[in-house]
């Protein structure tokens, strides 16, 4: 079936006449079923009614008042009054009271209010009409986000997250993915640095994936492909996550790392409501590594060079006596306070939104400003959102979501792929506080050798030299009709378009290392790339004899998607000052361009069948044909099938009050991974550097071509079969509610290389080989504890457990990585993947402690001293080499949970949430050098193995010569890997108060009488404080996990997270 | 009048279904964008010849002598250090560039089969590609048959990914290099024009055949009747007269000299094109040098007094000083540092690495006349004493002295063997000549001698490529993975 679709498409697209000759057979068909629609039932039914209105019109208006409260009695403010049908509405007072003029006595009055079920009451000639609005925890009326539609939330058979708006805008935050966190079981994120507008990881239920990525599908008001960073939190109306296969099928494919939908707001109807805040925030780094002061780096480095008595040799202390009561009067350098400074965060918000019945609109902008507290690191993102909907007539609905963004990013070096020895955040506290920032003539301090990191270069000129202007620009654009054919039939029509513009530029001049090195360093790289997705959404939904309520959902959908991208290096500059805007400047230009598109066609059906509001089930199919398959698998068929029962339906149930919702649900299905790049299926022939030779002999070289990667027709998605079995709950009116959620992940096909033999001449080839599986539980629980009159504390717990395994690797039984750049020593098998353990272990030697003088005997075996570094012998074999290293650590964590709380008194709220990480090991690298004596400038060499100082970790400081005359045989063989130990392998679990937030909300008559609606101050904080045994900046980084989520667990010192305080106002008009 | 409004919607309507439905309906054909593949590529000579580039690339980057393909050979006589206890991992390095430069011949080659290239170049000019393509993948066997032994043969026909591929019997492996050598002898030009002087010529193919038969005659198979062709082989390259040997020494290696008259086929050297420095060959009190190879110094010294010497040998540096005061102690390689100071102290060299030379031609004759006429004749005692003559700048040296008709054989064949042990050296040639006469347990450093043994003469099949293909089989003396 889909192949004939697709050779029709294709036939479609060679011969544009047949295409036209189809749209235009499609118009009139199109045409004629609308204008039937029109005259028949629109002068069928609508018509009478209009009669009526219009009579009606006529009549006296009149003017109702009344007050509006809660269940428990409170009065609620700002509750929506409208009348039915019109945009003549108003708002409750902070007295709950209101006040409307209605045309007629005749009409029906609606009043509603976020998490209240909305009522409508008839007017009846009634001039006062009071309202008991009721909370709509379960209400049949909720609806929640599905792809390609949205279902009543009680009908849902999925597992699916909602993660509650008014807990995203409860902290001042500049990103939505960082304010998931902690937010919804099954979600796990990780700031994976901390620089402004740096990079937050999110996976939802464990990783499936080992090279085809882990990055959840986010999808914004239905397009495809969107990006958490550039959207403003403000704008958004609800967020979902969608978990199980049932849930993710609908997007084949795509759907295995788990679905974010995102739907942006709406105006209300109403009268139009300006919303507009600012804050600011001020960031300090939160922790500091414990350096010592320069007369005790000073005094123990002189201590640690006098033991350099081996070979005969006469050693001088490094520092004189004068130098050290210099610094003892005096200090030295801090250098973290070198590069870092007060950090500030401005946000601005502007917007406009309101609604008739016919148009709802949403104008909305907002501009952040970050800087960091890296010195030279700074965010901004200027953002416009335009929202549309409009019945343009009984039939068809039109709308528009428009958004434009611009960012801009720059922070100094501390990335992977940036040379080691210019890594500001790893050098700054390795740097000895004995060096000045600069010399006598002001330039930057070269490092003194023999000590410290007198292999790197200053921080500062590593931090502020720099020049890094990276604009991104975003602009989206999503287009629909909706035409409602028949009761209960619609179609919807969509287009859309994610065009994304990034030019990013470089200078590193000759003050950087990088500079220095190449005589001026500079880059220019323009990447552009555009998407479009044409989506048609079929939709029927109908309830029959009252208890079979039926929804279909159809869907042809298209992506196509194209990227152009070019880069230029240039080197040799004559003239510093010209950088990156004239790269012409320099002696020696590379330039590069890359070119690739893809495209996705697919096919999908749901059916969600709903008996007596009781037992529910849906099915799903979907077929995704793409481009980036192999020629042998373009097409990948993702079915799913899902069942649940609400129990509380039941009579047997409903007779002990005691549920207000229990439902179980069951899913089971499958979903695919497409994370390869096109062209990944075809032979490839290589050209550049490595090909190019001189065949002619000439002084040139010549072009070469050859042979660079081989083509597999074969290849084809990752498939991941989920199962899933969850319950819902909610107990005491709904006042406590929870869910709880089982599931099994196994994701096969994995996209790795597939090792070839030498004499292919191709090192591997993408295919599909291995297979991972996860396994966890959910549960999320939240309640109102307490809901007096005046005072109310609403709570939520979510707890995560995900326990990966890893099944089958193809041929191996295990995959090395190495995971760090140069610096440290950890050879090539520290971080692996093998079968039947989970992702993010690491692989190295077990540190028993310092060898003890009452262990002399034992550690001459060994060939060590009292004070040495003691090392597990696993195998016995009286030495320690390859053969006795072991795991030393996971990096993944075992559980996470967040725990949310809202108190409210009067118009004061108090909103907080800690999250925690369990059982997560920490590979701390700067340990490594840090805490040597050769190079340390940690506190903990204070610390160090004396005979009279024998209870600590740190080795002592042993004479050479003494070391010399014991004749010892050196019995530890560690080679190259000598970094690799469990000595810098940490706790990383920590409990964190990640953000606090009090606001008071002013709601009073007079404001309301000089046109404010609202008016909410607040203060925040963020990362305020954290429990953790961990040493390093922060337990909550990844080490670079864009080199593979099996790298996890490895701290290679990424921009440290800052604490933030937060100062600010919302004005509601 | 409101049906007639609801027409003129219904019609504005439909325009823009009609642009939505519009977006035409997407390709999953692939066609790529920044990147062509080997099915539609080789169209052209010029696209044909860029395969021949990155063929010799693959190797240059492992082979020549300003890369660490050495290190794989310093067990000879010659090299400082070393050590005849082989790991499982020995010459997969050189392995893996051999093999990959035949992938990017083969498409090449099957293309030319194919005739892709239609009628847009004239027959001759096809032949003389193909005869190009068939030089350089025969010399890529010929390196791999000599190291491995028997190894997989993977010709423009093979699928090396969905065959059954097995090891290839030595001496297949020989009748495929000879055929290829055939065609290219038959079609290469004696000569190319300036502009293409880099490229392989006949007579480099000849020598290369020659070179081949000789390995024939010699172990591991033995059969001594390719000596006659080895001689004829040789004899056409010295009838031909295209070549002579350049009369001064030292300036065999000059860099004008690079193209002939004796240099036949070299690693090309350009500007642009920077593999690893010339510091590998350096002392470090020359341009920060490396020292990572240099002569053993028993090797090095007992090298005869002779202008050769000089020429082939550094023994003192830019300020004078004798090798004894470098690390090693020992005399340092000077072939490969005849480009400027200046350049050297650029950490470039755009010297020319010889694969053939008109020497080498001469030893291969005397070698060959030889062994086919019982004893040294004076064709064959006239083509030795063309170099050592010049070796000793043309005056009589008791430390190397010229070769005489009254020699036995066996004495005459040694001296031979000697004489390409010290004109040839570091030129990747010794260790060939050590396992095909299987000399190397006499010869080699007498501290590893007691660690040779007959299966040195092979080096093990790559462990990567046994795991992964279970038809293939491991050399004896070393391990197969489980």
């Amino acid at each position: 079936m889909e192949i004939i679709l697709s050779q029709f498409c294709r036939k479609l697209h060679v011969a544009r006449t047949v295409r036209k000759v189809f749209h235009s057979v499609l118009l009139l068909i199109g045409l004629s079923a609308l204008s039937w629609q029109t005259y028949g039932t629109t002068v069928a039914k609508h018509a009478p009614v209009r009669t009526t209105e219009n009579i009606e019109a006529k009549d006296a208006a009149i003017t109702v008042s009344g007050k509006i409260i809660s269940e428990k009695g409170d009065a609620l403010p700002g509750v929506n009054v409208l009348e039915k049908g019109t945009s003549n509405g108003t708002v409750s007072d902070a007295a709950g009271t209101y006040t409307l003029t209605v045309s007629s006595e005749n009409v029906t009055i609606t009043f509603s209010f976020i998490g209240y079920s909305t009522q409508e009451i008839a007017v009846g000639g009634r001039t006062v009409i009071d309202v008991t609005l009721t909370e709509d925890a379960t209400t049949l009326g909720e609806v929640v986000v599905v792809g390609y539609g949205v279902q009543r939330k009680s009908d849902l058979t999925g597992a699916i997250s909602s993660v509650p708006v008014n807990q995203l805008t409860q902290f001042p935050m500049a990103r939505v993915d960082q304010a998931l966190q902690g937010r919804s079981s099954g979600v796990y994120v990780l700031n994976t640095d901390g620089s402004p507008g740096g990079n937050t990881m999110v996976r939802v239920r464990g990783l499936n994936s080992i090279n085809g990525g882990n990055e959840p599908l986010v999808v914004i008001d239905g397009l495809q492909g969107g990006s958490l960073n550039s959207l403003n939190p403000n704008d958004i109306a609800s967020v979902e996550i969608l978990k199980d296969a049932s849930a993710t099928a609908i997007y084949g494919s795509r759907g295995a790392n788990g679905v974010i939908l995102i739907t942006t707001k709406l105006g209300k109807t109403g009268k139009p409501v300006i919303d507009a805040g600012y804050n600011i925030g001020f960031q300090k780094l939160a922790r500091k590594l414990p350096v010592m002061d320069a007369a005790s780096f000073a005094k123990t480095f002189n201590q640690y060079r006098m033991t350099d008595t081996g070979n005969g040799n006469i050693p001088t202390p490094e520092f004189t006596d004068q130098e050290i009561a210099n610094w003892e009067k005096n200090g030295g350098t801090d250098w973290q306070d070198v590069v870092y400074e007060t950090g500030i965060m401005q946000n601005f918000q502007l917007g406009i939104s309101g609604a008739t019945d016919k148009v709802k609109y949403l104008v909305s902008g907002n501009y952040l400003d970050h800087n960091g507290i890296l010195v030279n690191s700074q965010y901004s993102r200027a953002s416009l959102r335009v929202n549309l909907t409009a019945d343009i007539t009984k039939w068809v609905d039109f709308g528009l979501n428009y958004a434009f963004t611009k960012e801009t990013y720059k922070s100094p070096s501390f990335r992977e792929e940036v040379a080691f020895v210019s890594q500001v955040v790893n050098n700054a506290p390795r740097w000895a506080p004995t060096e000045p920032v600069y010399d006598e003539l002001g330039n930057y301090w070269v490092h003194s050798p023999g000590y410290a990191a007198n292999d790197t270069w200053n921080p500062l000129a590593s931090a502020v030299e720099p020049i890094i202007d990276n604009p991104i620009f975003k602009n989206n654009a999503n287009l629909f009709l909706n035409f409602k054919i028949a009761k209960g039939l619609s179609l919807m029509i969509t287009g859309g378009a994610l065009l994304t513009n990034n030019y990013f530029r470089d200078y590193y001049n000759s003050k950087t290392y990088a500079g220095l090195q190449n005589n001026g360093w500079g880059h220019v790289n323009s990447f552009q790339n555009e998407r479009f997705q044409n989506s048609n959404i079929l939709t029927y939904d109908n309830t029959f004899r009252d208890i079979h309520h039926i929804t279909f959902t159809g869907v042809i959908e298209q992506i196509y998607e194209e990227g152009l991208g070019s880069t230029i290096t240039g080197s040799n500059f004559l003239v510093d000052q010209l950088g990156f805007d004239n790269l012409a400047g320099a002696k020696s230009i590379v330039a590069n361009s890359t070119h690739y598109d893809r495209s996705i066609l697919s096919y999908m059906g749901r059916v969600n069948y709903v008996l007596a509001d009781k037992y529910m089930a849906t099915v799903t199919y979907r077929a995704d044909g793409s481009s980036v398959f192999g020629a042998e698998n373009k097409w990948g068929y993702f079915p799913s099938g899902s069942i649940a029962w609400r129990l509380s339906e039941e009579s047997f149930l409903k007779d002990l009050d005691l549920f207000t919702e229990l439902k179980l649900r069951a899913s089971y299905g499958k979903t695919g991974n497409q994370g390869i790049s096109p062209f990944q299926s075809q032979a490839r022939l290589g050209s550049g550097p490595d090909y190019n030779y001189p065949y002619n002999g000439g002084a040139a070289t010549d072009i070469g071509f050859g042979l660079a990667g081989l083509a597999n027709p074969n290849l084809k998605w990752e498939t991941t079969e989920q199962t899933d079995i969850g319950m819902d709950f909610s107990l005491f009116n709904g006042r406590l509610t929870g869910t709880i959620d089982w599931y099994k992940k196994v994701t096969d096909d994995l996209l790795m290389g597939r090792d070839l033999p030498g004499y292919v001449g191709v090192n591997s080839v993408l295919d599909n080989v291995g297979s991972i599986e996860n396994k966890g539980v959910e549960i999320l629980v939240s309640g109102d504890p307490i809901v007096t009159d005046n005072f109310r504390w609403n709570t939520s717990i979510n707890f995560t457990k995900n326990k990966n395994k890893v099944l089958d690797l193809g041929p191996d039984d295990r995959i090395g990585y190495r995971p760090s750049t140069g610096g440290y020593s950890l050879g090539t098998d520290f971080m692996f993947l093998q079968v039947g353990e989970s992702f993010g272990l690491m692989n190295g030697w077990k540190f028993l402690g310092i060898w003890g003088t009452d262990q002399d005997a034992e550690a001459r075996r060994y060939g060590q001293l009292p004070g040495d570094p003691r090392y597990l012998d696993l195998d016995n074999d009286g030495d320690v080499d390859t053969d006795d290293r072991t795991t030393i650590g996971n990096g993944y964590p075992e559980f996470t949970w967040g725990w949310t709380n809202q108190l409210s008194y009067k118009g004061f709220e108090l909103s907080f949430l800690f999250i925690g990480y369990q059982n997560v090991d920490l590979f701390n690298t700067i340990r490594i050098r840090r805490d040597s004596f050769w190079e340390g400038t940690s506190t903990v060499l204070l610390d160090a193995w004396t005979p009279q100082n024998q209870n600590t970790n740190v080795p002592g400081m042993i004479d050479g010569k003494y070391r010399e005359e014991q004749n010892l045989t050196n019995k530890i063989f560690m080679g190259n890997n000598s970094g690799a130990t469990s000595q810098w392998v940490e706790d990383a679990s920590f409990i964190k108060l990640k953000t606090a937030t009090l606001a008071y909300s002013f709601g009073s008559p007079k404001l309301q009488s000089i046109g404010f609606q609202k008016v909410r101050v607040f203060m925040s904080g963020t990362n305020i404080f954290t429990i953790t045994d961990y040493t390093g900046y922060d337990p909550e980084v990844a080490a670079f996990p864009q080199r593979g989520d099996a790298n996890i667990g490895v701290d290679l010192s990424v921009y440290p997270p800052a604490r933030t305080f937060t100062l600010g106002f919302d004005l509601t008009f | 009048m409101k049906n007639r409004i609801y027409k003129i919607k219904n019609l504005i309507l439909m325009c823009g279904i009609l642009l939505l439905i519009n977006i035409r309906c997407v390709e999953l054909d692939e066609t790529a964008k920044d990147f062509t593949g080997p099915s539609t590529f080789y169209n052209s000579k010029q696209q044909v010849e860029s395969a021949f580039a990155s063929a010799m690339q693959r190797l240059y980057s492992e082979w020549s002598a300003y890369s660490y393909g050495h290190w794989n050979f310093e067990s000879d006589d010659q090299m400082y250090g070393g050590e005849l206890v082989f790991g499982d991992d020995q010459g997969s390095d050189l392995w893996g560039a051999h093999y990959r430069s035949i992938a990017d011949l083969n498409p090449a080659i099957k293309a030319l089969n194919d005739d892709r290239l239609g009628t847009s170049v004239s027959q001759e000019e096809k032949d003389a590609l193909m005869a190009q393509a068939r030089f350089i993948r025969a010399f890529n066997y010929f390196s791999l048959v000599r190291l491995f032994g028997d190894v997989p043969l993977i010709t423009e026909e093979t699928n090396p990914v969905t065959d059954e591929i097995t090891r290839t019997p030595t001496v297949d492996v020989y009748a495929f290099i000879e055929a290829d050598l055939l065609f290219a002898i038959q079609h290469l030009p004696d000569s190319w024009p300036g502009e293409n002087q880099g490229r392989p010529s006949k007579g480099a193919a000849k020598v290369i055949l020659a070179k081949v038969y000789i390995t024939i005659a010699t172990a591991p198979l033995n059969n001594t009747s390719y000596y006659q062709k080895a001689k004829d082989m040789a004899a056409d390259v010295l009838d031909d007269g295209i070549y002579s040997l350049v009369q001064d020494v030292s300036e065999v290696f000059a860099l004008q000299n690079s193209y002939g008259p004796e240099i036949m086929w070299s690693f090309n050297a350009a500007e642009d094109d920077v593999s690893t420095p010339p510091q590998i060959w350096l002392p470090g009190s020359m341009a920060d040098g490396w020292g990572d190879f240099k002569s053993d110094q028993v090797w090095g010294e007992a090298y005869p007094a002779q202008p050769r010497k000089d020429a082939y040998l550094l023994l003192e540096d830019w300020n004078g000083d004798p090798y004894t005061e470098w690390f090693g102690t020992t005399p340092y390689v000077k072939k490969f540092l005849y480009d400027s100071r200046e350049n050297q102290e650029r950490y470039r060299s755009i010297q020319n690495i010889p694969i053939v030379r008109y020497a080498d031609a001469l030893l291969l004759f005397a070698e060959a006349e030889n062994m086919v006429n019982g004893g040294p004749t004076q064709a064959a005692v006239d083509a030795v004493n063309q170099v050592i003559n010049r070796a000793n700048g043309y005056v009589p040296n008791p430390a190397d002295p010229l070769l005489t008709t009254a020699m036995t054989k066996t004495a005459f064949d040694a001296a031979v063997i000697q004489q390409r042990n010290l004109e040839l050296c570091f030129e990747f040639d010794r260790w060939y000549d050590l396992i095909r006469k299987r000399i190397l347990c006499d010869t080699a450093i007498p501290e590893i001698q007691q660690n040779c043994d007959d299966n040195d003469y092979l080096w093990p099949i790559p462990q990567t490529d046994l795991r992964l293909n279970p038809l293939l089989t491991q050399n004896p003396g070393y391990t197969a993975p489980e």
